[in-house]
């Protein structure tokens, strides 16, 4: 009998197609990739912006009579590198914009669309959403877009990040700090040790955000460790260190440390219940030194001469022992005047 | 809002024009829907189905439509009494003929005007050309005169085929279970994934299928087709019903052929229930799912 022939497709065309239709099917709708004219696009009037330069400033010159002059001109140099690679190369990824009327208005890509116009080029790759997407999507699309970014600033991830955290608390109708580490790590698509960090730094107070919006925490893992601090004493302490530039593996060591010691309490308002104070407090000092020099005065009183032998091999560089050397002081002299 | 059924494969021979034809009158006769059949093909074979085609005295070969039926010499004094598709891309108007089925009429090719319209290469020239079909498609008086709009393309994958997808709804890809054939679709594909990443959601351009074509009962067809099947991604767009390679196909061309059309045929005629089912399939994705 004769052989019976085999017919097939070859892999590489039955490939083809099924990554040609999976695609399509994954993709249409969802991500609109077109070229569309530069001229057509605009700013969000409602989305807060970092650069005092505008699109109609590439266009006309910034007017030296102009209140941002200076401020502009700048801005226009920091883009000047940008503008020359997309001379050569173009865009590698697509600004994303939604449909406004007959415009576009910028989601994400403020810096390449700029810079676009700055090189001469007409029109631009871009992402096209149907609508304006919501506060969420937004913030997120920005965070994508923004995290590629070598020379982002803490300060403007923290900012971006805190409008996801806002809108996303917004839309669980829960607070800004219930959000999980999970549910951030998900959020913004990093692991959970680093979203541990984002947290700690979402929900760092006043001072320590003031301190990044200034540029003068610039380290996420150092922000982080210093909002987690809860002794004010030792924070100062720590965020001083940090402003002096200390590394972060030494602030972590001074952390540890402060930890061991017993940390000033702020006087808390409290009722009187004619109760009658039965004991003196001795206050406490985050300077050892003063501790030394109080233990070391009281000593070189002559009554006292019998108990130097017992402060004389004393760590005065650890809090505890100091503390402690301090207590047993306390307690010889109790004992000698019962 | 009209539904527009592009058949479209840039190979030839694979039965575009064939399939247009089914589908029109399918949609016609069968359904008693009104509609629309446009022949965007420079060789306007289809045309010939239902009007006279003139040879073009200005060009060797090149057809031009007959007169229009509606045609006054008297009373139109600035219309030359022609009509064709090739019109919207001249600024022209354009008058659908009639044809000899009920609920279906033409808009015939012009071999010149389609050629130069599929020849143009300066940028800003070819953006118009692909957008014309489908700003002509969606102007009211369109939309409002029919429900179904069938266009045949020529085998290419040029400005007019683009113009085609550009203004379709929904795209239908007849094919040969044969090397080429499939290398056809893969190119087709392509550009129908291009396309649907520049609609937005509410303005789709839906795939309805492969619909395998002229299958004759030998190893290559049946193996090419299952290694089709086989796959997740592809299986979902291979159409369940084949054509078969049949001389009535080619028989219901003929000039003066009776019956004329496939439909008219016995209701216990097998080619006609194998075709009937095959459009019915489309029809039914086309007018119910999305």
């Amino acid at each position: 009998m004769a052989k019976r022939k085999v017919f097939q497709i070859s892999d590489t065309l039955a490939d083809g197609l099924e990554e040609t239709l999976s695609s399509a099917k994954n993709y249409s709708g969802e991500l609109r990739v077109d070229v569309i004219p530069l001229k057509k696009i605009e700013t969000d009037p409602e989305n807060p912006r970092d650069l005092a330069l505008t699109i109609d400033d590439i266009y006309n010159k910034v007017a030296p009579s102009d209140p941002d002059y200076v401020r502009k001109l700048q801005e226009i140099n920091s883009l000047e590198s940008i503008a020359n690679s997309i001379k050569d190369q173009g865009i590698i990824n697509p600004i994303v914009v939604y449909k406004h009327g007959d415009k576009y208005r910028l989601v994400a890509g403020e810096r390449r669309t700029l810079a676009s116009i700055l090189a001469g080029k007409m029109d631009i790759q871009a992402k096209i959403l149907d609508s304006k997407p919501n506060e969420l999507k937004i913030s997120l699309l920005q965070w994508i877009e923004n995290i590629e970014r070598s020379d982002l600033s803490l300060y403007e991830r923290l900012k971006n990040l805190e409008k996801i955290a806002r809108a996303y608390a917004l839309s669980k109708n829960i607070g800004v700090e219930q959000i999980t580490i999970t549910e951030l790590s998900q959020l913004i698509g990093c692991v959970k040790s680093h979203a541990l960090n984002y947290r700690a730094v979402l929900n760092a107070d006043a001072q320590i955000k003031a301190l990044i919006f200034a540029n003068k925490i610039k380290n996420l893992e150092k922000a982080a460790l210093l909002s987690g601090i809860q002794s004010t004493v030792a924070r100062e302490h720590v965020i001083s260190a940090c402003l002096a530039g200390a590394t972060l593996k030494k602030l972590k060591t001074m952390v540890e440390q402060s930890k061991s010691t017993p940390s000033l309490r702020l006087p808390r308002p409290s009722l009187k219940q004619g109760r009658q104070a039965s004991s003196v407090n001795l206050g406490s000092t985050k300077n050892r030194d003063v501790a030394k020099i109080i233990i070391d005065s009281v000593l070189k009183n002559q009554a006292l001469a019998h108990l130097r032998d017992q402060f004389q091999q004393v760590d005065w560089s650890d809090y505890k022992t100091v503390s402690e050397t301090f207590n047993l002081l306390l307690r010889r002299l109790e004992e000698l005047h019962v | 809002m009209a539904r527009i059924i592009v058949n479209a494969t840039h190979k030839g021979g694979e039965g575009k024009t064939t399939n247009s034809i089914m589908l029109a009158e399918y949609a016609a006769l069968v359904r008693g829907l009104k509609t629309l059949i446009i022949d965007m093909d420079p060789q306007a074979n289809l045309s010939g189905r239902y009007i006279k085609m003139e040879y073009d005295p200005a060009y060797k070969g090149g057809k031009i439509p007959a007169l229009h039926p509606d045609y006054e010499p008297e009373i139109d004094e600035d219309w030359d009494g022609r009509s064709s598709i090739a019109n919207i891309f001249y600024g022209e108007e354009v008058i659908p003929y009639p044809t000899s089925i009920n609920n279906l009429e033409l808009l015939p090719a012009h071999s010149i005007k389609l050629q130069d319209a599929e020849a143009v290469t300066k940028n800003e020239v070819v953006e118009k050309v692909h957008l014309q079909l489908k700003r002509f498609l969606e102007l009211p008086d369109v939309q409002k005169n029919y429900e179904i709009i069938i266009i045949d393309t020529p085998p290419s994958k040029g400005p007019l085929t683009i113009a085609a997808i550009k203004a379709a709804t929904h795209v239908v890809i007849p094919a040969q279970m044969e090397q080429f054939s499939i290398e056809g679709i893969f190119g087709m594909l392509q550009l129908w994934k291009q396309e649907t990443y520049s609609r937005s959601k509410d303005n789709p351009i839906t795939l309805v299928g492969i619909l395998p074509n002229q299958v004759r009962d030998i190893n290559l067809h049946k193996s090419f087709r299952e290694d089709l099947s086989k796959r997740k991604e592809i299986a979902g767009y291979l159409m369940p019903h084949t054509i078969k390679k049949r001389a009535i196909y080619t028989e219901i061309l003929v000039e003066n052929a009776n019956p004329k059309c496939i439909f008219e045929l016995s209701k216990k005629d097998v080619a006609r229930n194998e075709y009937e089912r095959a459009c019915d399939y489309i029809m039914e994705r086309v007018l119910h799912h999305g």
